[in-house]
């Protein structure tokens, strides 16, 4: 259910680009696997269209490289739920997979119009 | 990946669970929220999560190592369908352990007979020097100590070192090992007479004190020391820490302890367990040994131990070698004049080192090799049978797995994880069998009153290559089933439930079965031939009567007696003898027929010129005392017997054998006729009599040409005093040894009755070694034939119960269900036997020569055997195929 005319880009997003999308949610604090899905979707305005459960497979494997670490916490309607937050080497990735991501954009959006440079 | 997560896997496992359903009841609750049922907010959860159980595989598969994963799995799985089909698993794994077993202990038994290497340093580069003689294995490596001398003095510096040795108890006097005595009792033991360099020449370490000294043993008696080995010393003298120092008697002379040998060095030969070391020179306290043998350049009883310089190869050393043996030759002639140039020869034990009989030993080898290589191929077919037919049987289950998804390569990796699941269970039994079986072996009582060392050790080289053997084996056994089972065609499996016939499949199991029957037979019949051998040679006529003799053996040398002694000694010994109550007659011998020694040489026949590169007539000969013949049972065909009056000063005189008779003095009256020995040329014996010929040294070479002079004028110190019993039994030992000690209390004294003795090492030792042995290898054939035939005709007879079924509901006769299913297993195994039989015959071939009494080709062994193997196997067809009787066709039709 988009709200705009967008179309969602639903099992398109690169393979390491869900990573980056959830160490950036991260940034702000920690949060529980809900509201990492729930926060990717609001913050693209609903185009990049998380299969929840595609999330935690994800965490798993960034939790593994030791950029992410996890507790058990409190939600906020009182429920038990597994909070990540983002480690100091997750926040090194980060900056490290921004600047890669930023750079193949430009280098996409300078072979798609070559022009209007 | 890490390896803790690995292990901990399942509790990950469940902290996600409980993370997903932590997403599901907080998605739940906003739905709620957002106005929805409970179920609609519940079914809309689960949308927006999908499959929580593939979330959780993906993470799962994230945490486990792939492979290990499911090489656990197909091990678990595995274990569980060994375990639910006992009687399959139980007869593999036997197969396997009888198999793997016995071919550990036999080749261990033969890697150590052939190929052990000396533990000393750098044992390749130890050789021995001698002259060749023809072949590069015949030498002549006997020296003498001035060419001892002179060799070193002209070669010595292409080499690392060389040393001379002699064995004690080998001299021309003494047919026995020396004595040692201690606190009165006198045993005997293996000396060595070897240079002052010889330890160090191998490079050895004395346990404790100290070895010899360069120049110790340079000169004759000069060196009264001794260095024990270490076994010896803990067997004789407890291990005692305090023997440096001490004395003991050797031959009845005085010598000090002044060392013990390393751990584990039994002396350089197999077999012989060399136990007490003296400096060369000391060799004058052998009987037969003369003062001045370090003078004599005729007195050849050295062997030479040169060890080659680092690196270098005994072709480096051959020209050096050339030059010193011609010399040698010019200045010391030999006898033999066929003898080409010294040789350096890499030191092998002497099973190696071939006579000009050729090598029995290894023969011997050879057919032992040969049958366990036969008994872990039947094994092994065996078990790849077994797991072929199970194949079979599990076609169906196969199909199924396979539906249900399976990959190809997983239902293969699932089967031959089962074969390599077996493999290693029959490894684990196969240990516990060969250890067990090397021990038994091991355990083998040679009966020599030799020193021994028989101390061969479970060798985990060879279990590794039965191993190894076996694993490909079974792989190899494994992969046909499992990439036939894991193409099934689903449809025709699934509809079919196994029962349609697969002919490829049969096919190749047919053949097995016939290989099967046709190993196994060739095995019985190998076992067979030596029982028949080992009866027919103990109930061959040796030519004497061996049944109520008994023989003392002495040797009042070892005690330190000189021959005018020692005559007298038993002289007195016999007389009081033969007047003892029970003994029926008395006599005494040098040597027992078939025992540990034999003395034979060269002799001069008038008439008879010694042909270039034919060998120089020769003899055995025996010194005996009047009587001998009575009390052995020995006919005196022509002539007389030897008597009292054939004393020393008498003129020399023999009788001889029929054999030798017949070969110096064909169509001639040999009474009268005069022959001598080379060394003592101005010394005729005349011959006086012939008796008939009887066996002297082993149960099945041809007769050789013998003579018998008198104990008065050809002295031994080692004499064995025969007694015939007057009575039924041999109990008349007893009052002889009392008598012995009556006369001299330090006498060594063994005993033995003659019918023992025969079983010695030159007698019947071997054959019933060889028929006890090759009868556990054939009947090990024999169960795993019964097994094959029997798994594959049951096998077959449960694939074709709904034919029967069919056959029996159309009215068919038992006969004729009977001969439908016998037929097929009874042409297989008269196929096995027809093979079997051929097979036979060529291994007969190559133990020809161990085979008394009987041909290659004996025809009872061949049929009773056959017959039995039939007899067994048609029984093996017959009870699945009663079993086929018993279907009821209703039932077979029904249950499909």
């Amino acid at each position: 259910m988009p709200k705009r005319g967008a179309q969602p880009l639903q099992g398109e997003v690169l393979q390491g680009t869900l990573d980056l999308l959830v160490l950036q949610t991260l940034l702000l604090g920690p949060a529980h696997g809900h509201t990492i899905a729930y926060a990717i979707e609001h913050r693209s305005d609903d185009v990049l269209q998380v299969e929840h459960g595609s999330l935690y497979p994800a965490l798993h494997r960034l939790e593994d490289r030791k950029w992410i670490a996890s507790f058990w916490g409190t939600s906020e309607n009182n429920r038990k739920a597994r909070y990540y937050r983002l480690t100091p080497a997750g926040r090194k990735q980060l900056a490290v997979q921004t600047s890669r991501w930023e750079q193949l954009v430009n280098a996409v959006n300078r072979v798609l119009r070559p022009q209007s440079e | 990946m890490s390896l803790l997560r690995f292990f901990r896997r399942s509790q990950w496992d469940e902290e996600r669970a409980r993370e997903l359903a932590a997403y599901l009841e907080i998605e739940t609750a906003e739905n709620v929220a957002r106005g929805m049922s409970a179920e609609e907010a519940r079914a809309a959860a689960h949308r927006k999560l999908g499959n929580p159980t593939l979330v959780r595989e993906e993470i799962y598969r994230m945490n486990s190592l792939g492979f290990i994963e499911t090489l656990w799995q197909d091990i678990r799985y595995g274990a569980r369908m060994l375990r639910k089909d006992p009687g399959f698993t139980a007869v593999a794994v036997l197969t396997l352990a009888l198999g793997i077993g016995a071919n550990t202990a036999i080749f261990s038994m033969v890697d150590w007979l052939m190929f052990q290497r000396l533990p000393v340093q750098d044992p390749k580069a130890l050789t021995y020097l001698g002259f060749v003689r023809g072949g590069p294995l015949h030498t002549d490596v006997q020296f003498s100590f001035p060419e001892y001398q002179q060799i070193t003095a002209e070669c010595g510096a292409q080499f690392d070192g060389m040393a001379a040795m002699a064995f004690g108890g080998a001299s021309g006097g003494q047919s026995g090992p020396d004595g040692l005595t201690i606190q009165g009792k006198t045993h005997p033991v293996q000396t060595y007479f070897v240079t002052g360099n010889f330890f160090s020449l191998l490079g050895l370490k004395p346990a404790i004190g100290r070895f010899f000294a360069p120049q110790e043993g340079n000169s004759a008696g000069a060196d009264p020391i001794v260095v024990l080995s270490w076994e010896y010393w803990q067997s004789r003298f407890q291990g005692d820490q305090e023997i440096v120092g001490k004395s003991v008697a050797i031959n009845g002379h005085v010598v000090t302890i002044v060392g013990v040998g390393p751990k584990g060095f039994f002396g350089p030969t197999p077999l012989l367990h060399i136990q007490a070391y003296l400096p060369l020179g000391m060799l004058v306290i052998d009987a037969g040994t003369r003062s001045d043998f370090l003078a004599k350049s005729d007195a050849r009883s050295l062997n030479i131990f040169a060890r080659l310089k680092h690196g270098a190869a005994v072709d480096q050393v051959r020209p050096a070698l050339d030059v010193v043996s011609q010399h040698l030759l010019a200045r010391y002639p030999r006898p033999d004049e066929k003898l080409n140039g010294m040789r350096a020869v890499p030191l092998r034990p002497p099973g190696m080192v071939t006579s000009e009989s050729g090598n029995p030993l290894a023969r011997t080898a050879a057919i032992f090799i040969t049958l366990g290589v036969l008994v872990l191929m039947l094994a092994c077919v065996n078990v790849a049978n077994l797991l072929l037919v199970r194949a079979t049987v599990r076609r169906a289950e196969m199909a199924v797995r396979a539906a249900l998804g399976a990959a190809r390569h997983r239902l293969i990796r699932q089967l031959l994880t089962e074969s390599l699941l077996l493999a290693f269970l029959g490894c684990v039994a196969g240990i516990a069998t060969g250890l067990a079986a090397t021990r038994a072996l091991g355990a083998i009582h040679l009966p020599t009153i030799l020193p021994v060392s028989f101390d061969f050790r479970f060798n985990w080289l060879v279990f590794a290559g039965a191993l190894l053997a076996t694993i490909i084996s079974s792989l190899v056994a494994g992969v046909a089933p499992a990439l036939q089972a894991a193409r099934p065609d689903l449809n025709i499996v699934l509809h079919d439930a196994g029962r349609s016939l697969t002919s490829r499949r049969q096919r190749l199991r047919s053949l097995m079965v016939t290989a099967q029957v046709a190993g196994s037979l060739s095995l019985l019949i190998v076992a067979g031939l030596f029982a028949r051998s080992l009866q027919s040679a103990q109930h061959a006529d040796v030519g004497f009567d061996p049944h109520l003799v008994s023989n003392l053996t002495m040797d009042p040398h070892q005690i330190g007696y000189t021959e005018a002694k020692g005559q007298s000694f038993y002289r007195e010994l016999l007389d009081r003898a033969r007047v003892q109550p029970g003994v029926a007659s008395a006599s005494l011998a040098a040597w027992i027929p078939m025992g540990d020694t034999e003395f034979g040489g060269p002799i001069d026949v008038p008439g008879i010129e010694p042909v270039k590169g034919q060998p120089h007539p020769s003899a055995l000969y025996n010194a005996v005392s009047p009587g001998y013949f009575h009390t052995m049972g020995i006919p005196i065909e022509r002539g007389r017997d030897l008597s009292e009056s054939d004393s020393t000063s008498a003129p020399h005189v023999a009788l001889i054998n029929r054999a030798m008779a017949e070969k110096y003095w064909p169509h001639q009256d040999p009474l009268g006729h005069q022959f001598s020995e080379p060394d003592k040329p101005k010394r005729p014996i005349q011959i006086i009599g012939v008796v008939r010929n009887f066996r002297m040294v082993d149960p099945y070479s041809p007769i050789e040409p013998a003579y018998f002079v008198p104990l008065t004028q050809h002295y031994f110190a080692t004499v064995t005093l025969h007694i015939r019993s007057a009575g039924s039994d041999s109990g008349v030992i007893r009052p002889v040894l009392t008598l012995v000690d009556s006369l001299e209390p330090t006498m060594p004294v063994y005993t033995s009755s003659m019918t023992e003795a025969l079983s010695g090492i030159n007698g019947y030792f071997l054959f019933r070694l060889g028929a006890i042995l090759t009868g556990i290898l054939g009947g090990l054939g024999l169960v795993l034939a019964i097994v094959g035939v029997y798994g594959v005709m049951s096998y077959s007879v449960s694939q074709r119960t709904h034919e029967i079924g069919i056959r029996m509901a159309l009215g068919a006769q038992r006969g004729q269900i009977l001969t439908l299913v016998g037929r097929q297993g009874l042409w297989l195994v008269t196929a096995g036997l027809a093979i079997g039989l051929l097979v036979a015959f060529a291994v007969g071939q190559l133990i020809r020569d161990f085979l008394v009494g009987i041909g290659p080709a004996d025809a009872p062994t061949y049929l009773v055997v056959s017959a039995l193997l039939a007899a067994v196997a048609a029984a093996a067809c017959l009870v699945p195929a009663r079993r086929a009787l018993r279907v009821d066709p209703i039932l077979a039709l029904r249950n499909e």
